[in-house]
């Protein structure tokens, strides 16, 4: 991952770990915000163009599935590939409710900025979005098996508070932000969900920063999730985030980057190869 | 995307031709009061664009019988949504983030009061962990601050010409069981603004046009409103149907449709 802050407020990198650093919030947000006077400008037509690859792309996966296919819905798992080949349509794995625990407490501090008991402000959290399944697979857990999980939803949530900036209203802090782009009439619909958005949206300038959170990697995937959802915004908005930064819950570590449109090409090429050549198995 | 969304909101509306407008409404109201009329007794029937999508666009998921409705952070945050960008139009908050928390704060106090005005919805959150009320609070927030990032407010009009989530009925006078539900997040004199969710979809000019059904029958004068347009903020793709003649056939169509449960296809609006 590639870090744009100044010399001064980068930390020697761990051994052994390829570009994400310690750190804590300010070191964040000092990062996110770089220069703000240069926000970078991207050419008003790279949207369409991408676009029009991705099209026809779609369109290539609609001939062989024919039209009357149900809708073809692609999100970072499928694309990407997930850990350990697990899908969205399996059951719970331990990673999985780890990360919904831990996610569901990244919301709580960017939102009011402080945790009381980590494993119970989750679940009060997910139970408030009526995502029952994870409660009760926790509620069920025997005693020792859910201190064990309350451990570790603390030792996450301890990094994440050193890593999760303050951010100030005015930069307009928002979770979950969702985006899916259909392609060839909706018969291919691109999704995914930004974990964290900051910034305002402006005309034909790069002017979000986006924030991702992982529980447990790898992070190498993780952040070409990122590059993909930056894709996702150039698509709905016409310009992408102008930076990225992912967050580690497990070890603390975090990089930050800029959007480049090499990024965009690469990731663009990569979902087009995909839809060309495998999509009617991953369907 | 302000500046797209902001354009179709104040742009002005191409004049209608008055007599073909007139025609059009009369036709349409005479296609709802025979089928209130038949339909009277059976049961009351409440038309929304949630029944017109269902029918139209046929998704096996909206035509399951619904599961009873509870309160959840998803169900919630359109209101507590729309509440904040009220308060943010009228200059009462300066973020999305202080005025979603000013209107979980107003819950828990009116419900701690035991104010009457306090909804289900107040009881529900107030009745939340603080953690809950977090969680509720970030959705609410997102929604609310996808709308307030989209719209150049000012260009609008004065706070008070703008109308933030005021959903409008109009109830039949030929039969007291069926109403119809025009839903629109923000309204001028000019424009009604339609936040959509899901799939783009053929049904989408059919729900739309449902809003202009609706607020062309509470027009006393019967003058045809304004353009509606639909915005889905999951891929910034909008959508704008204009007050023609053609719309309100299209709306009234729906409305049968929803109504006899045909799912018959609906002829495009031009």
């Amino acid at each position: 991952m590639v870090l744009v802050a100044p010399r001064p407020l980068l930390g020697p990198a761990p051994r052994g770990t390829a570009g994400p650093h310690r750190g804590n919030g300010r070191d964040v947000l000092a990062l996110l915000r770089g220069d703000t006077v240069a926000r970078p400008r991207f050419d008003p037509g790279l949207a369409g163009g991408l676009r029009a690859w991705l099209e026809d792309a779609a369109y290539g996966v609609v001939a062989a599935r024919g039209d009357d296919a149900p809708a073809l819905f692609l999100g970072p798992r499928q694309v990407l590939g997930a850990a350990g080949g697990r899908r969205d349509d399996e059951g719970l794995s331990d990673e999985l409710v780890l990360s919904r625990l831990v996610h569901a407490v990244f919301r709580q501090l960017v939102g009011r900025g402080e945790v009381g008991d980590p494993l119970a402000d989750a679940l009060d959290a997910l139970r408030a979005h009526g995502d029952d399944d994870v409660v009760r697979h926790v509620d069920a857990l025997p005693a020792a098996a859910r201190d064990a999980l309350s451990d570790t939803v603390a030792f996450h949530v301890r990094n994440l508070e050193d890593l999760v900036p303050r951010f100030a209203p005015g930069w307009m802090p928002r979770t979950d932000d969702r985006v899916a782009i259909p392609l060839a009439g909706g018969r291919v619909v691109l999704r995914g969900t930004f974990d964290l958005l900051v910034g305002l949206p402006q005309p034909d300038t790069a002017s979000l920063c986006a924030l991702g959170l992982t529980a447990s990697g790898p992070w190498a995937r993780e952040r070409r999730s990122l590059h993909f959802l930056a894709l996702l915004e150039t698509l709905r908005s016409g310009a992408p985030p102008f930076r990225l930064a992912l967050l580690e819950s497990a070890t603390g570590r975090y990089g930050v980057e800029d959007v480049r449109e090499e990024h965009l090409r690469a990731i663009a090429s990569h979902l087009s190869a995909w839809l060309g050549r495998g999509a009617l198995d991953h369907g | 995307m302000a500046d797209r969304l902001t354009d179709l909101l104040v742009a002005p509306v191409s004049p209608v031709d008055a007599s073909s407008w007139q025609a059009a409404l009369a036709d349409a109201t005479a296609m709802l009061a025979r089928l209130a009329v038949r339909r009277a007794g059976a049961g009351p029937f409440r038309v929304t664009d949630h029944e017109v999508r269902a029918v139209l666009h046929g998704d096996a998921a909206d035509r399951v019988a619904p599961s009873p409705f509870a309160w959840s952070a998803r169900t919630a945050r359109r209101a507590l949504g729309l509440a904040a960008v009220r308060l943010l139009v009228a200059g009462g908050a300066r973020s999305p983030v202080e005025a979603v928390g000013a209107r979980l704060d107003e819950s828990v106090r009116w419900v701690h009061e035991g104010t009457p005005c306090a909804t289900q919805l107040d009881r529900w959150v107030a009745g939340l962990s603080p953690a809950g009320r977090a969680a509720v609070g970030a959705d609410a927030v997102t929604w609310a601050t996808r709308l307030w990032c989209s719209v150049d407010w000012a260009e609008l009009g004065p706070a008070p010409a703008i109308a933030i989530g005021r959903d409008r009925w109009w109830d039949s006078p030929h039969s007291a069981l069926l109403a119809l539900r025009g839903r629109a997040e923000v309204r001028t004199d000019r424009a009604n603004l339609v936040v959509l969710s899901g799939p783009r979809r053929d049904s989408a000019r059919a729900e739309l046009a449902l809003v202009t059904l609706v607020e062309s029958l509470r027009s006393r004068g019967g003058d045809a409103p304004g353009r509606v347009v639909g915005w889905w903020p999951d891929s910034g793709h909008l959508v704008r149907v204009e007050p023609e003649p053609a719309v309100l056939t299209l709306g009234a169509e729906a409305v049968a449709l929803v109504l006899s449960d045909a799912g018959a296809a609906v002829r495009p609006a031009a």
